[in-house]
């Protein structure tokens, strides 16, 4: 057994084998069609399980989906995101915050799959920023006005997912 | 520091029922007032008419010394004792096993059918109140029903509608 | 092994040997295969069961298989034999707990996210370990509408699963069963009577034993989840039980308090004032920067600012007036140290004006007083008596965990009885019972004395008018139980430390106890016991070293000091007599108040009178000791940060102590207070002196006038329960009424709901009449404690008239 290994491996030493075949990937590459995204004028396509910005979405009626259950919280690695609870006059429970520190935020989507009734989900927003000390906790109000903005496509994303769940 | 403890309800109660039920209660140990209570219940049924109201049923619970929930309990268990208004005839269709099996549901459909009211109602001339209750323990006459104490047994649409025509 | 090890000792007479999964185990005959169990760290699960409840069996989540029984069988309901072999985690029984488990969830509903239970809940925690994965149901589940049962308690009944653990609970220990249920089958409904409210005084215990989340707490209904509360060990201050209670915040909010289980006070219980009170410490009314007025006018103003402006009014009245210009005044509920350090500064300033005791009249016995107002038992061995005289006592609703002790004692057999001003709803039968005004109770003390002087025990020298009394046959009774029983005790209640002649009845008291040979307990406010060793009381020092005789509360309020110092202290609410410590503050140069709360126009005139309020952290804010009627010292640690700009009340006192250059001030944290005080793990309780017993004074009714017996209900205790709104809202805490027996309604012309202007010496008040069967011939009761009667004084006669 040895005296073969080490045969071969003289043999491809002294043949350059190895070289040849690195030298051959460079080459294709070489003249290959180049895949370099001119970003922002080109932006690179993205799954439906992509996880960028919060949304705290409703149904239909309009009824905010949130129920305060705080699962995402608990959940969260990060422990990015506060809520209180509340109980709203008619009785439901409801947020009466829902702040989420996006600086700690580690986009795991965590908080999204422990949702009981798909409210808060990430979207495909990766473009944000922000210009003073504190705006980078967004509230719940924004992560409504989020969920409001792309509820469409939030909607087509989530169905899209559906049969791989 | 309850506004008024313990308000005495007995009164509420016919002497006539108070007599009977007092001779319930000489057949148990005096601190054992509530081994009457199905006696009880079952006599001041009667006399109002067939069935138990809230405040009657509190007056028992004072009178028997238990507390007042405990009557409910034992008058909501029961389906020989209704809490509304009935009719002059009851009418009960028994709902266990034995007498499902041998068809007592197309039997109740039967009878809602021709008295136009559901189960648990009562017709609005006042005659009948249709009620299932639970094992009557007439299994071997299934299908049976009870109508004022008295058994009725393999039961037929045909058959009951004789019996419905008898009643007035 | 261990097994082995077992079975080398021979088995005692009394147990079986049972094996469990394998194990062998020691059982107590006649007890059930769950107990044997549980004691062994076995763990089988049960939504029925619970150790303190009567056994029903009728959730069957507890089925496990026992060798030779053909079908699987209740663990709960099963009673040990000798040799029995169980399997706990067969696969028999596997699959029967699953399939039970499969039938309690038929219809329960998936609404754990919203669920206050979710994340304490049994069900859920067991669906997961013991249940199925899913459910072949797929039928329409069935709705129970929710019921309101009162402030306390929020119901989802449609989770309910009828383990009747809240049934049974009201049964057995709250002793007024008040949910049943009712209905058969698949339309079982746990519902109250006529779906009244729930009244008992321990009823939020079955939220704790509810084991899904059906019955949960309104207070803290959708407020947060349990899994991120944090939790502090602390004390309940609101009572002399002195129960564990874990105080869990959230984020620097208390926002539930739940017990600790210690068997030897509170068992697994709590009192709803204990429970619900914590609502106060977020309340509105919250004092949060201290503020001082100059010229007339309220300003916040920094901690130096306040305490220079304190200390330097302070000296302004030692100079001009003396020291004894000074009174201090307490709330029972404040902390050993604080009742220590406040005394201390009293002192220091030259003055030994300074009390705790708000609500006595008759400090006539103070001398004779033993350390600190002792059970002189411990709180279970209250279950163990044989006969109890309860002499204006009320354990029911002033000391609920104790009055649960005492049903339990009555349901063994014990003889409870009781000299009352009312005809007390007590939850168990009386053997014997007097009912009368106060002079009408101290008189049938006396004739207990009497009584038992007459049966042949030692005729010592009574005072000459005990024996010329003849004791009527109630009295007799009481006597003849008390001689016939093994184990006895006679309590004394806050009622009867508020009595007007407080000393005699105390005396008598003693005097019964000593002729009966049984234990004299006494059932103080709060954490008297506290104040009393810590030495704040006016003729004692700390651990009842003598000293110079200041003034008592009465005292300091019948002859008006120039200064109050008013330690959490509301004075028309907290003191007996609100209307003299109203008309005392009105007469004070400088009035400084510490206190958790603002002075609100609705409860007291402290914005007219006060000149300086100190925001003073409450329980939770603060560390401390509270000493309970056994004697024992729980120390606690604050539980939340502190509100606003409040400072623990040690603090306060020690900066005070400071600025006002007493010596011995310099504490540089709560172990120095506590070593300088030695604060034992239990204060030894010391008898009562025995003393003479004045006569009853009679107070002379005019034509017309009606006796008012000045009562304080459970929820107007102190500050922190009456700012707890829930417990406000409760049956037992009706607005004030002038509450009366129907025959004197009659007497007096009137009807219930008439309105009517109550008069007596000190003030007069609107109320409304009531009829209230507990108040005896004559009598009217008005609750005090209330700012609609706090200008009626405490006990006397009163004129009531239709306005």
């Amino acid at each position: 057994m040895r005296i073969t290994q080490n045969f071969r491996h003289y043999l491809r030493a002294f043949l350059l084998t190895e070289l040849i075949r690195g030298l051959a990937v460079t080459s294709r590459h070489l003249f290959a069609r180049k895949i370099t995204v001119r970003y922002p004028e080109e932006k690179t396509p993205q799954s439906p399980r992509f996880r960028g910005l919060h949304a705290l979405r409703r149904y239909p009626n309009g009824e905010e989906r949130c129920i305060a259950c705080k699962l995402c919280e608990a959940v969260c690695p990060a422990a990015c995101i506060t809520i209180d609870s509340y109980e709203r006059p008619d009785g439901t429970r409801r947020t009466s915050l829902y702040d989420i520190d996006l600086f700690k935020c580690i986009y795991c989507g965590f908080c999204e799959e422990a949702c009981p009734v798909d409210a808060v989900v990430l979207t495909r927003i990766y473009e944000f920023h922000y210009e003073k000390r504190g705006d980078n906790v967004i509230h719940k109000e924004q992560l409504l006005g989020i969920g409001d903005r792309l509820e469409a496509q939030i909607a087509a994303d989530r169905a899209a997912d559906a049969p791989y769940r | 520091m309850a506004t008024n403890p313990k308000p005495k309800t007995a009164e509420r109660l016919s002497a006539a029922a108070r007599g009977e039920i007092d001779r319930w209660t000489a057949k148990f140990p005096p601190e054992r007032r509530r081994a009457a209570l199905l006696a009880a219940l079952t006599i001041v049924q009667r006399e109002n008419g067939g069935w138990l109201t809230p405040e009657l049923m509190e007056a028992v619970a004072d009178y028997l010394d238990v507390p007042p929930v405990a009557v409910e309990e034992v008058a909501t268990f029961y389906s020989l004792y209704d809490l509304a208004p009935v009719g002059r005839h009851k009418l009960y269709v028994c709902n266990s096993i034995s007498c499902w099996l041998c068809g007592s549901e197309r039997l109740l459909r039967h009878l809602e059918q021709r008295l136009g009211i559901k189960a648990g109602e009562t017709t609005p001339d006042g005659r009948f109140t249709l009620k299932q209750v639970e094992c009557l323990a007439a299994c071997g006459g299934a299908p049976a029903m009870m109508v004022g104490g008295e058994y009725h047994e393999n039961l037929t649409p045909e058959k009951v509608d004789t019996l419905l025509a008898r009643l007035k | 092994m261990s097994a082995n090890e077992k079975a080398v000792v021979p088995p005692a007479s009394d147990t079986v040997t049972i094996e469990v999964d394998g194990r062998k185990l020691q059982a107590k005959k006649g007890s059930m295969v769950i107990q044997a169990t549980d004691a062994a760290g076995i763990y089988i699960p049960r939504f029925c069961y619970h150790a303190k409840l009567p056994i029903a069996a009728n959730c069957r989540m507890c089925l496990v298989e026992v060798e030779k029984a053909p079908k699987p069988m209740p663990a709960c309901a099963t009673p040990v034999a000798e040799g029995m072999k169980v399997f706990t985690r067969s696969e028999k029984a596997r699959e029967s707990q699953k399939a039970v488990m499969e039938f309690l969830l038929l219809n329960h509903p998936l609404d754990c996210p919203i669920c206050d239970q979710g994340g304490e809940c049994p069900l859920q925690d067991q669906a997961l370990g013991y249940g199925k994965d899913d459910s072949r149901y797929d039928e329409a589940k069935r709705v129970v509408p929710d019921k309101d049962i009162g402030p306390l308690i929020a119901t989802f009944m449609t989770r309910c699963i009828h383990c009747t653990r809240c049934v049974r609970f009201g049964q057995e220990l709250a002793g007024v069963m008040e949910f049943g249920a009712l209905g058969r089958g698949e339309h079982t409904e746990i519902r109250t009577f006529l779906d009244r409210s729930v009244n008992s005084e321990i009823s939020g215990n079955v939220i704790d034993i509810c084991p899904v989340g059906a019955l949960t707490s309104k207070p803290f209904q959708y407020k947060a989840r349990p899994w991120e509360l944090d939790h502090h060990a602390s004390i309940a201050p609101h009572d002399c039980v002195g129960s564990n209670i874990d105080v869990q915040t959230l984020r620097g909010k208390v926002m539930r308090v739940l017990p600790r289980v210690n068997e030897s006070i509170n068992e697994c219980w709590l009192s709803d004032r204990d429970r619900f009170s914590y609502e106060a410490l977020n309340s509105e009314e919250r004092l949060r920067v201290p503020m001082i007025r100059r010229n007339g006018q309220w300003e916040e103003v920094d901690w130096r600012t306040a305490l220079d402006f304190t200390v330097q009014g302070l000296r302004n009245v030692v100079e001009r007036h003396g020291p004894d210009a000074l009174g201090a005044l307490a709330s029972p509920i404040a902390t050993l140290e604080e009742f220590y350090l406040l005394a201390k500064l009293v002192r220091a300033l030259g003055s030994n004006n300074v009390d705790h005791r708000l609500r006595q009249l008759d400090f006539s016995d103070d001398d004779r007083a033993p350390l600190y107002p002792a059970l002189g038992l411990t709180i279970p061995e209250l279950e163990t008596l044989d006969a109890v005289l309860l002499i204006g006592a009320n354990p029911r609703k002033d000391q609920p965990l104790l009055g649960l002790r005492l049903r339990k004692a009555a349901r063994r057999g014990a003889a409870v009885m009781a000299i009352n001003p009312l005809d007390y709803d007590f939850t168990h039968r009386l053997a014997a019972q007097v009912i009368g005004k106060p002079e009408e109770m101290y008189a049938a003390a006396a004739e207990v004395v009497k009584a038992l002087g007459q049966m042949g025990h030692t005729a010592v020298g009574e005072a000459s008018w005990i024996d010329a009394l003849s004791p009527r046959p109630e009295a007799e009774r009481i006597a003849q139980a008390l001689m016939q029983a093994n184990k006895k005790a006679v309590l004394l209640g806050p009622f009867a430390l508020g009595h007007p002649q407080a000393a005699g009845l105390r005396a008598a008291a003693q005097r019964i106890a000593a002729r009966a040979n049984a234990t004299l307990g006494v059932l103080a406010e709060g954490n008297s016991a506290g104040a009393w060793v810590a030495g704040c009381v006016p003729h004692r020092g700390p651990l009842g070293q003598p000293a110079d005789r200041g003034r008592d509360t009465v005292a300091m309020l019948n002859e008006p000091r120039k200064a109050y110092l008013l330690y959490g202290v509301d004075p028309e609410l907290d003191v007996l007599d609100g209307a003299l410590a109203a008309k005392a503050m009105e007469a004070a140069e400088f009035v400084v108040m510490a206190s958790s709360f603002k002075p609100s126009v609705y409860r007291s005139g402290a914005i007219g009178y006060a000149h300086v309020l100190l925001p003073l952290a409450p329980f939770a804010e603060t560390a401390g000791s509270f000493v309970n009627t056994e004697g024992r010292v729980q120390r606690f640690e604050a539980a939340v940060k502190l509100y606003g700009e409040a400072r623990p009340g040690w603090k306060i006192l020690r900066v005070l102590g400071d600025l006002l250059g007493a010596a011995g001030f310099q504490y540089g944290s709560l172990d120095e207070v506590r070593a300088e005080l030695g604060v034992p793990s239990l204060f030894k309780p010391t008898a009562l002196e025995a003393g003479g017993a004045a006569a009853p004074l009679h107070t002379p009714l005019a034509d017309g006038q009606l006796y008012r017996i000045a009562e304080v209900p459970l929820y107007a205790v102190d500050p922190l329960v009456r700012r707890a709104p829930a417990l406000q809202d409760t049956a037992d805490n009706p607005r004030p009424a002038a509450r009366m027996n129907a025959s004197d309604i009659k007497r007096l012309n009137l009807e219930p709901g008439a309105a009517v202007v109550v008069r007596t010496v000190m003030g007069e008040a609107r109320l409304q009449v009531q009829t209230d069967a507990r108040v005896p011939e004559g009598c009217v009761l008005i609750a005090a404690g209330y700012p609609e009667t706090a200008m009626l004084g405490a006990h006397g006669p009163a004129s009531v008239v239709r306005t």
